[in-house]
């Protein structure tokens, strides 16, 4: 039995690309997103590298091709369960959480989040703002419909009585006896594009993340310089009324714990000089590198742009950096070229941290019954000769569930898994 | 006939009914009523959007015979594409129909309910005025050519092909040396997975060979390539025999033509060319995997060797990307075959982007290899001894001798690039890759449909990265040129009128999808539909005022433009 529809696990930009591709062909593609919304990492920054292109601009578009392709059948806030069978003929079972707010009849007009009694940390925006019970992640989230957190919402938890929402949406969208449901779905091919997660700065104290309040991820710079983030793309500081007037980027945070090079970081660490510059010209911007990794054709002029906007560059061991100080100043202690102990201070210290596999991996590759490699990504069956192909026929990888890569190997990824989709199925 | 056009205003719920004057707007449009030849019916709906609401409007338009319809709502961006389903499943023609955003641009930003409900009546006034200027136009239906041209049979060629060719898809490989396999070929290992060796890629060659629905042309080259997209016609022609040509259809086209290296003669400061026993990293590899040795030219093994990365690296302006690994792969045959070897690697950066890399670089450097990293550095000689003198990063100018110097010449796009990007019309970019369409999201194809860009010939790529595009070329084809379905080009295209075209071709040079042709006979350009993206460039350059974009036409714009701004 030879069933031609699809599993696609992870709705970042490689599951879009390959969901786009195959419902074009009339295939049934079932998209699970773990997420309330689409987009995956790259919706969180304002640009890309290296052409800084607008991201949403970029990608909402797809986004949106997504929610209005006939073929694809989106799941959001659900994940894989149980999978069974083999190529041609995998049984899956998908939980799909309640949303309590319906995607066809809620129009997105945000009335029901004012009289939400509720406020909660939005990690999304990587808890650097607060977002009610009832809640989309960020304006301009796809689909543009709340999704309400059933453990704090007080009606949902049983706290207290609460019917706030309800009353304030026009549309009837919500129904706070929506229930989780299972769901089961046979296809003939699965392809697992679940991303990547950021290593935990809480096992680096040397850089005082967690310590002192103006140390961030790169991806908290990330949501500080958007548009649509926290700040509404301002830069200001946890502690402290003024923007910073200097800021250090510490690069390869937690590659040598890792054992392998992101690949990416010391592009999103140009791209957030670059930003930097860009809002606040007068500041100093120093940038803690080690060897660049720079492989597209386009990065290297990047690099050189940005130093010529006046970034400082340092060429220093990430090891032996040390960042100390107090609520409202830093300094960032490192060894020079010369081997030579220094010394700078700065108001708000980014760190770029090491890209690792998705916190899903593990328990993925277990019910999919696919192997992981010895970093913790999805093994590709022929990693000598490039391949998306597991170690299981049938189930194939794209994008950083692979391993880390920029937004242009993600797609061309997704698009072979596609290619090999296509030859086993057509 | 007259025109009888239909206006309905969506309340969106309370996001337009509560911001704007509804029935002030329907008063106002309706006023426009002038019977008999234009005949308005004005109304609202509380959700059009809405599954109901879609109902409504596909019975209004039935039910009064509607000839044009204007809804006044929300962002195209939104529900655009809903309405003109709306009309699909009607009579109506979807380009009769006109979306006015009074949402985003009135109810959602003027908080004065008065000015907010006076500018939705002008651009619902303005829709309605351009609406009667819309023509209708539908969709046409092209027969396809499943089968496709690969240019280069590398690893990048071979992969495409055999993703491609099936039962019902044919593929032509075309090589310009005499065998096929590309660079690969010439490497005894592939690292930096370990374990490898070119079985692999023989079996591929082999499957290449085998394969009825691949037909492999070597010796031979590309010489005419016109069409568009599921329709080119392709004339090959044998390098040493121009009479000997082939002609044949396809609806796709692969570029897979590699790289080359730079040449190191061009920068004298390595000294390439001058002193000897100075090799690239192809020669070793060449060498290495014909004899199974490296030698110096004496015959004798080097007891030491420098290996420098990053040859023409500033001069390019980007990294190679493979180099860094295979200066790993190169140190590692020296120490497999000579032991003793001294080996210093001269390095700028360490570019290690796969997962595998940096395993690879500590594994090479636990073998007894030296790392440096310079700031500048070049070769010398002196009294038959060569030196390498180069400046550390913290300043210090220090120099070594070795007896062996190899390079790593940048990698640069393969000789002849710049003819196959004319010959398909597509662009090469400021580093002299091919162009993809957009840099991050359509990577494999060009600014041309049916056009693609595969491996090295793209962007200095390792095999993996090579084999993932081929693979990538076949999610495209294979979902996009499927056999025996038509292929549906866009409808709002340019045209150029024949009575006013004065020949003067100057839109020929503005397209850039080749999409105008010129007709010697007529003295006339004409667009080829199949092709036109209608991008306006024409329309814009036109000194005559020949060309227009359907759907945007002058008039139509004038139109809408004149009553909005009334
Ligand atoms: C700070 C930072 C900045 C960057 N900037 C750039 C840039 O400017 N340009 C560039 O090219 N690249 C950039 N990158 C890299 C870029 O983010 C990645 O290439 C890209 O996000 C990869 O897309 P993906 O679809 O593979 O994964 P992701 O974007 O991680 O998407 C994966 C999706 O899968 C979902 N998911 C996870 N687990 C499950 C599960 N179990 N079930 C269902 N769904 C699941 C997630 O919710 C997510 O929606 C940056 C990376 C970082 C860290
Ligand atoms: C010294 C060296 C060592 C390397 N070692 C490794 C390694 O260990 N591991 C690894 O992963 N990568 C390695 N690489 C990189 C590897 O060589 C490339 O990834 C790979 O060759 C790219 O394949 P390709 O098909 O894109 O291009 P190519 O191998 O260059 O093949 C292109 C083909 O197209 C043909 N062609 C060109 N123009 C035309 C035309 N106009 N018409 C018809 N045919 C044409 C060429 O003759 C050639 O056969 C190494 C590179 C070098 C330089
Ligand atoms: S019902 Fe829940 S989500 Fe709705 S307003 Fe009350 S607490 Fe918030
Ligand atoms: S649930 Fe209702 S109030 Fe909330 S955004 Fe959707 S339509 Fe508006
Ligand atoms: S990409 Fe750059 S910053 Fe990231 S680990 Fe590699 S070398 Fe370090
Ligand atoms: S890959 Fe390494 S050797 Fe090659 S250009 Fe880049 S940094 Fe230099
Ligand atoms: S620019 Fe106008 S007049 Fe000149 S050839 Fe083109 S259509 Fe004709």
């Amino acid at each position: 039995m030879n069933n031609s529809d699809i599993l696609v696990i992870g709705a970042g930009v490689a599951g879009i690309e390959a969901s786009l591709l195959l419902a074009d062909t009339g295939k049934k593609v079932y998209l699970v997103e773990k997420a309330s919304l689409t987009g995956g990492n790259v919706i969180k920054y304002e640009d890309v590298f290296s052409n800084m292109e607008c991201s949403t601009c970029m990608i909402a578009p797809k986004q949106q091709e997504v929610l209005q392709s006939e073929n694809i059948e989106l799941l959001t806030l659900s994940t894989v369960e149980k999978v069974q069978g083999e190529i041609g003929d995998f049984t899956v079972t998908i939980n799909k959480k309640a949303r309590y707010v319906s995607l066809i009849d809620c129009i997105g007009c945000g009335m029901c989040y004012e009289p939400c009694p509720v406020s909660l940390k939005n990690e999304f925006e990587q808890n650097l703002s607060e977002k009610k019970a009832i809640y989309v992640p960020c304006p301009g989230s796809l689909p543009n419909v709340p999704a309400i957190d059933p453990e704090h919402c007080l009606q949902l938890n049983g706290k207290k009585t609460c019917n706030a929402c309800v009353e304030a949406c026009a549309f009837g969208a919500i129904n706070l006896s929506d229930k989780d449901e299972k769901i089961e779905i046979k296809v003939g091919a699965i392809i697992v594009a679940s991303g990547f997660d950021i290593i935990d700065p809480a096992g680096f104290p040397q850089y005082g993340y967690g310590k002192y309040p103006n140390v961030y991820t790169a991806m908290e710079a990330e949501r500080l310089y958007a548009s649509n983030g926290p700040t509404e793309g301002e830069i200001t500081l946890r502690k402290g009324d003024a923007p910073p007037k200097s800021i250090a980027i510490i690069q390869c945070v937690g590659r040598e714990q890792q054992g392998y090079c992101s690949s990416v970081c010391c592009m999103y660490s140009l791209k957030l000089a670059h930003y930097l510059k860009h809002k606040l010209p007068d500041a100093k911007i120093y940038n803690f590198h080690s060897d660049w990794c720079m492989p597209g054709k386009y990065y290297q002029k990047f690099h050189q742009d940005v130093k010529e906007e006046g970034v400082d560059f340092i060429y220093s061991p990430v090891a032996k950096i040390k960042v100390e100080g107090n609520d409202k100043s830093l300094s960032i202690e490192y060894y020079n070229g010369k081997n030579e102990k220094e010394k700078l201070s700065a108001d708000m210290v980014i760190l770029s941290l090491a890209m690792m596999q998705g916190k899903d991996t593990a328990s993925l590759s277990k019910l999919l019954g696919i192997e992981q490699d010895t970093k913790g990504f999805f093994m590709n069956q022929a990693i000598q000769l490039g391949s998306v192909d597991t170690s299981k026929p049938g189930i194939f990888l794209a994008g950083c569930a692979e391993g880390p890569k920029d937004i242009q190997g993600s797609i061309t990824q997704a698009e072979a898994a596609v290619g090999k989709v296509m030859s086993y199925l057509s | 006939m007259s025109d009888k056009i239909g206006v309905y205003v969506c309340e969106c719920g309370p996001n337009i009914a509560d911001k704007v004057d509804i029935k002030k707007i329907l008063a106002e449009i309706s006023a426009l009523n002038e019977p008999p030849e234009k005949i308005i019916i004005a109304k609202k709906h509380k959700l059009l959007c809405s599954k109901e609401g879609q109902d409504f409007l596909a019975d209004e338009i039935t039910k009064n015979e509607l000839t044009h319809l204007v809804i006044a709502a929300c962002s195209p961006r939104d529900h655009d594409i809903t309405f003109m389903n709306v009309c699909k499943k009607t009579d109506l023609n979807p380009y009769l129909y006109k979306l006015v955003n009074i949402r985003e641009h009135c109810a959602w930003i003027i908080p004065d309910k008065d000015e907010a409900t006076e500018k939705a009546i002008q651009y619902i006034r303005a829709g309605i005025s351009r609406v009667t200027y819309q023509a209708p136009l539908t969709e046409k239906e092209l027969d396809s050519i499943p089968d496709v041209l690969v240019i280069g049979a590398g690893i990048a060629g071979i992969e495409a092909s055999l993703s491609l060719a099936g039962e019902n898809r044919k593929v032509y490989l075309v090589e310009k040396t005499s065998s096929i396999g590309g660079k690969v070929t010439r490497f005894e290992k592939i690292l930096p997975h370990q374990g490898t060796n070119l079985d692999i890629i023989q079996e591929k060659i082999q499957a290449v060979q085998e394969n009825e629905n691949i037909k492999v042309f070597t010796e031979t080259e590309v010489e005419k390539a016109i069409g568009f997209f599921g329709n080119f016609e392709i004339i090959l022609k044998n390098i040493h025999n121009e009479e000997q040509k082939n002609d044949f259809k396809v609806g796709a086209v692969v570029v897979a033509t590699g790289f080359d290296l730079t040449d190191p003669e061009k920068i004298p400061r390595y000294g390439y060319g001058k002193i000897e026993d100075i090799y690239t990293s192809m020669e070793i590899e060449e060498s290495n995997s014909k004899t199974g040795k490296i030698l110096l030219k004496s015959g004798k093994p080097p007891k030491s060797a420098a290996l420098i990365h990053c040859v023409g690296r500033e001069e390019k302006g980007y990294c190679s990307r493979v180099c860094c690994n295979y200066m790993f792969k190169i140190a590692q045959y020296l120490k497999e075959k000579i032991p003793a070897i001294k080996i210093t690697e001269f390095y700028q950066d360490l570019c290690l982007p796969n997962k595998a890399d940096q395993e690879f670089f500590i594994d090479t450097k636990n073998k007894g290899v030296d790392f440096i990293r310079f700031k500048d550095i070049a070769v010398r000689q002196k009294d038959k001894e060569k030196f390498i003198e180069y400046t550390k990063m913290d300043g210090k100018k220090e120099k070594i001798s070795a007896e062996m110097i190899i390079l790593a010449p940048a990698i640069e796009p393969a000789e002849g690039s710049k003819d196959i990007a004319e010959l398909l019309n597509i662009s090469l970019d400021e580093t002299g890759f091919f162009q993809e369409a957009h840099q991050k999201l359509n990577p494999v194809a060009t600014s041309i449909d049916g056009v693609y860009i595969i491996g090295s010939a793209q962007n200095p790529k390792d095999i993996s990265d090579s084999i993932i595009d081929a693979q990538a070329v076949g999610g495209k084809i294979l979902t996009q040129l499927i056999p025996g379905v038509k292929l549906v080009p866009e409808v709002t295209v340019s045209e150029i009128s024949d009575a006013f075209c004065t020949g003067c071709q100057t839109c020929l040079s503005v397209c850039s999808y080749g999409a105008i042709y010129f007709d010697e006979d007529r003295n006339i350009s004409i667009v080829n539909e199949a092709i036109c993206r209608g991008c306006g460039n024409c329309v814009a350059s036109c000194p005559s005022g020949a060309a227009h974009a359907k759907h945007f036409t002058s008039a139509q714009i004038y139109q809408e433009v004149l009553e909005a701004i009334r």
